[in-house]
């Protein structure tokens, strides 16, 4: 599904990424872990690419506009769907319909009472909830996440990132945390300074091996 | 007792300036009341004839509006200046000793034509015309005589209303070309417009006369004169004053006097002007 | 559960967007009250005759006397050059003790005074000389810079300078708070010497030797040739100062600037004394008589002041609306980022609608609507309605440089990214504008609507300098109140000033 074969990308003078070959298949749920700066967002929007049409993306910085209720902001992951007329109107009156269908994933990640607040007024972990709800709405077979769950607790970071990967058939997620990385994910790519230092299925490794991606070794 | 105060200061920081200024220009400014592109070109050649005529260094300094000149002539930046009836009286009342010393051969019966757009239906006719109450109406600029204070003076005598009452919309267009320009596109019903103006511009075929036309003429009255301040022969050597006064009376070509435009300059006085005091008194624009 | 959920959920909470929203239909529903006290009429004139002469002109500009119209140029460059350095200079000293409230009440003063007020002014004094030029831009954008760069140090982290320790105010500003705030400042003065331009050029309206003077000339003498000519040469000016005006070259700039001023004649100071000591107070006071005053100042107030006061308002509420429509109709089109090569079309528009003076859209309206307040309203939302849809432009495109993947395109991106990101930011502009539209509203009495600046303008032509300075004041203090009410509501409403 997507394939890299011996790829490098270039950013100015500076390599972000460096040779990087792997396959990626419809149905696996991958975590790319590695330090700050290896180069987990870089490959992120690289596959993205290749199939953005089937992938419902939840960027680092979230990409919530901060004026519009939360409501509004998870919406937005359904305006391809519909026609521009339809999505004028339910930015002025929403529709019913719709405001179900968005009160259910609100619900499912527990900001269903913040729905008619900007993100603004949010907490950061709040924040984070919204950016999961509109990659949620997006009804995309594919989740692509660059730290989505980085501002909340652990408990609860593990408990929304069940949710969505359950909602996914497919995933790529960068992710700091090598608890989550074995518990939710069939694979683990490592990057450390542009290189490709790891690729392993879940069931053959221990967290000390992830562990040993940050410490450099 | 405290304004004399002030004048006595006032006058103590004149006479100081005057002494320490010397070898001076003589200056003067000029707005015409039609086609004001150009002036420096135009009136530079009016100061290349006075400074041959005079013996001293003439320039020509270019205002925007009568308030300019007449501040200009004030502040003493200007010692000569070619003013409307209105300006010139104004200028004199502030300037102790100024005299009006020429006047353009037309401003000895200068009028204004009152202009109405053709969707109107006014017809021209002798007697002021009633029927224009309710219509909207323009004068030239504010401080003008022949665009305001004449024509204003002559709608409250026969109607004995202002134009304010009389009309349901009064604007200053603050240009006589352009009070031509919006009569006639009909952006105002009526005006009043200087009469050389619109002789001018309808010869040069400016003016669709199926659009707008003449409908009444004032009597006439006084306007344009040349104003020189009351200290010059102190400044520039005695009989300086007669010596402007036959220069500009001496001007004869056509080209120096086609830039006011004027036929000629004859001779003016201060009492000449006197029935414009008297209306501008009556109107309220002179205390 | 979803068959008990309705439409109730999400009206409870609160939305920074739902309140804008809110406040945005507030001052509307005012505007559009005001429509009724505005004197509004649409007249019927047939303005086709007139109007093919603009556009004739405007596509065959000629000009007879190149050098003429350059030297003028010259001026208008230099004024603007020259009184910007000294206000941002000024402003800056004036912005360190902004805390002090005679600082802010100095600089608040001096900025709600149009420009052609203070040149009216100046020219009694100073007459039609350098002087009165340079200081009716230097002294109000003196205001304005106070003001400014005092917001834009308050937007700045304390970190660097609370490390400092117990240093004086200048050290703190010089090592700490202007270095860090150096790209604001500068931007921001770089704006401001577009606006000088502007204001530089207009001051010609009134006489001095800038390009205005060339303009107003032609316009009202119905060569729109020439006027054309001049208005295509601001234009060019406007346009060509990003490409012209850098740092390092400003001393030599200035150097030129002083070189090519017009000479300035000799100052009486005995008529800057009767200016100051008579001219501006009217005769009862200056003769002691306070019954005479009253009576004078109540009739002033009554005849002048009250109804052109609802006027200046009126029209003020109205463009101020309209604008912020405008602006958001059209800063998109100027957006590189939502319309793609195509925003060089909308960004020529934009430049010409913020260039072109207000009072030449507003004859040009008289001739399509007739005399009313309609002219001025809509001039006056064009021309500011322009200014902020080219900010709003720029800082789309700054956005939309960094901006993610994954993001809609097209009218969508405007509908729910763009237009909601840079709402807070709009309204922001929209309230720094309110008090300048306020302040051009007065001055469009020239066009024959009884604002304000009507009878100022009246007051100048009658010579009655006593009134026209008490009606100056009265415009004075109306700016201020508005400048106050925006900063409150600035500040209500969490709408941070926007960096330049």
């Amino acid at each position: 599904m997507f394939v890299l074969d011996q790829q490098s990308l270039v950013q100015g003078r500076h390599a972000v990424l460096n040779d990087i070959s792997l396959e990626i298949n419809a149905g696996e749920k991958v975590a790319l872990v590695g330090p700050s700066g290896a180069g987990k967002s870089s490959l992120l929007s690289w596959l993205w690419q290749q199939h953005s049409d089937d992938i419902a993306l939840c960027p680092q910085e979230g990409g919530l506009v901060d004026i519009l209720s939360v409501y509004q902001n998870i919406y937005m992951g359904g305006l391809s769907r519909h026609s521009s007329a339809y999505n004028l109107i339910n930015l002025i009156r929403p529709w019913s319909l719709r405001q179900q269908e968005v009160y259910t994933i609100a619900e499912l990640l527990g900001i269903d009472e913040t729905l008619a607040v900007s993100p603004d007024r949010l907490s950061g972990g709040q924040r984070q909830r919204v950016a999961l709800g509109r990659a949620l709405y997006r009804n995309k077979p594919i989740f692509f996440g660059d730290e989505p769950v980085s501002s909340l607790d652990p408990k609860q970071g593990d408990e929304l990132l069940g949710t969505v990967l359950s909602q996914h058939k497919t995933a790529v997620v960068a992710i700091h945390s090598p608890e989550l990385a074995l518990k939710h994910f069939t694979r683990v790519i490592a990057l450390n300074a542009g290189q490709l230092v790891g690729d392993w299925q879940t069931q053959d490794i221990t967290l000390a091996d992830i562990k040993a991606v940050y410490s450099g070794e | 007792m405290r304004r004399s105060i002030f004048k006595a200061i006032a006058i103590c920081a004149t006479v100081f300036s005057a002494s320490i200024a010397s070898a001076e220009t003589f200056t003067f400014t000029a707005i015409p009341d039609a086609d004001e592109s150009r002036l420096n070109e135009r009136f530079g050649k009016v100061a290349d004839y006075l400074t041959e005529q005079l013996g001293v260094d003439v320039k020509y300094i270019p205002v925007k509006s009568y308030p300019a000149a007449i501040t200009a002539f004030r502040n003493d930046q200007v010692q000569l200046a070619w003013f409307g009836g209105l300006s010139g009286v104004q200028a004199r009342e502030l300037v102790e000793g100024s005299e009006a010393i020429a006047q353009g051969y037309e401003d000895q019966f200068f009028k204004t034509y009152i202009i109405a757009n053709a969707a109107t239906n006014l017809i021209p006719r002798e007697e002021f015309p009633v029927a224009l109450e309710g219509k909207t109406f323009t004068f030239g600029s504010k401080g003008s005589t022949s665009g305001r204070l004449m024509p204003e003076f002559y709608i409250r005598e026969n109607t004995g209303k202002s134009p304010e009452e009389l009309f349901s919309r009064v604007g200053f267009s603050g240009d006589h070309s352009r009070t031509i320009a919006l009569v006639e596109s009909g952006a105002y019903d009526l005006g009043a417009v200087n009469y050389s103006v619109w002789d001018i511009e309808l010869g040069l075929g400016k003016i669709d006369q199926s659009k707008v036309n003449v409908i009444w003429t004032t009597p006439t009255y006084p306007d344009y004169q040349w104003t020189i301040r009351g200290d010059v022969n102190a400044r520039y050597g005695e009989g300086f004053k007669a010596k402007v006064t036959e220069a500009l009376l001496n001007m004869k070509d056509e080209d120096l006097l086609a830039s006011f435009p004027r036929k000629s300059f004859v001779p003016a006085s201060n009492s000449d002007y006197a029935p414009i005091y008297e209306t501008g008194k009556s109107i309220g624009l002179i205390d | 559960m979803p068959q008990t959920f309705s439409s109730s959920v999400l009206i409870k909470g609160i939305s920074t967007g739902a309140r804008l929203r809110r406040l945005s239909l507030f001052f509307s529903l005012i505007a559009i009250a005001f429509l009724f006290v505005a004197d509004i009429h649409l007249y019927t004139p047939d303005p086709w005759q007139e109007l093919s002469r603009i556009g004739l002109g405007l596509v065959t500009p000629y000009w007879p006397n190149a050098s003429e119209l350059g030297v003028s140029l010259l001026y208008t460059v230099s004024f603007a050059l020259l009184a910007v350095s000294g206000a941002a200079i000024i402003g800056m000293l004036l912005a360190m003790w902004y805390h002090w409230r005679v600082v802010r009440v100095l600089a608040a003063a001096v900025r709600s005074v149009h420009e052609i007020f203070w040149g009216l002014m100046f020219m009694q004094i100073f007459g039609l000389s350098a002087t009165t030029g340079l200081l009716a831009i230097l002294i109000p954008f003196t205001g304005i810079f106070a003001k400014v760069f005092s917001e834009i140090f308050e937007q700045q982290p304390v970190t660097a300078t609370s490390t400092f320790g117990k240093a004086s105010r200048l050290s703190r500003f010089v090592y700490g708070w202007i270095p860090q705030a150096w790209p604001a400042l500068a931007s921001y003065t770089r704006y401001r010497f577009e606006c000088a331009l502007r204001s530089s050029a207009i001051l010609g309206f009134i006489g001095l030797p800038t390009l205005g003077f060339h303009l107003e000339t032609a316009f009202k003498q119905g060569d729109y040739s020439e006027a054309a000519a001049v208005l295509w040469l601001f234009l060019l000016l406007i346009a060509s100062v990003r490409f012209w005006l850098k740092l390092r070259l400003l001393p030599v700039y200035l150097l030129l600037a002083v070189l090519a001023l017009p000479e300035m004649p000799p100052v009486n100071a005995s008529f800057i004394w009767q200016f100051f000591s008579q001219d501006i107070w009217p005769t009862a006071l200056q003769d002691g008589d306070f019954n005479g005053t009253w009576e004078w100042v109540s009739r002033v107030g009554v005849n002048e002041v009250w109804p052109a006061l609802w006027q200046t308002i009126a029209i003020t509420q109205a463009a101020l609306v309209l604008s912020g429509v405008l602006a958001l109709m059209l800063y998109p089109l100027a957006s590189r980022a939502l319309v793609g090569r195509w925003s060089v079309l909308g960004r020529f528009k934009l430049l010409v609608l913020r260039s072109v003076p207000e009072l030449m859209l507003a004859y040009v309206f008289m001739l399509l609507f007739g005399p009313s307040a309609l002219p001025a309203i809509l001039a006056l939302a064009l021309h500011n309605g322009g200014l902020i849809a080219f900010l709003l432009a720029n800082s789309s495109e700054d956005a939309n440089k960094r901006i993610g993947e994954g993001v809609p395109k097209g009218m969508m991106r405007f509908a729910y990214i763009d237009l909601p990101q840079r709402y807070p930011a709009f309204l922001a502009f929209l309230f720094y504008r309110w008090e300048v539209i306020l302040r051009e509203s007065a001055m469009m009495g020239v066009v024959g609507i009884a604002t304000l600046g009507f009878y100022v303008d009246s007051a100048f032509e009658e010579i009655r300098f006593d009134k026209a300075f008490f009606l100056i004041v009265v415009a004075a203090l109306l700016n201020i109140c508005v400048d106050g009410l925006s900063r409150w509501l600035r500040a209500r409403s969490g709408l941070k000033a926007p960096t330049l």
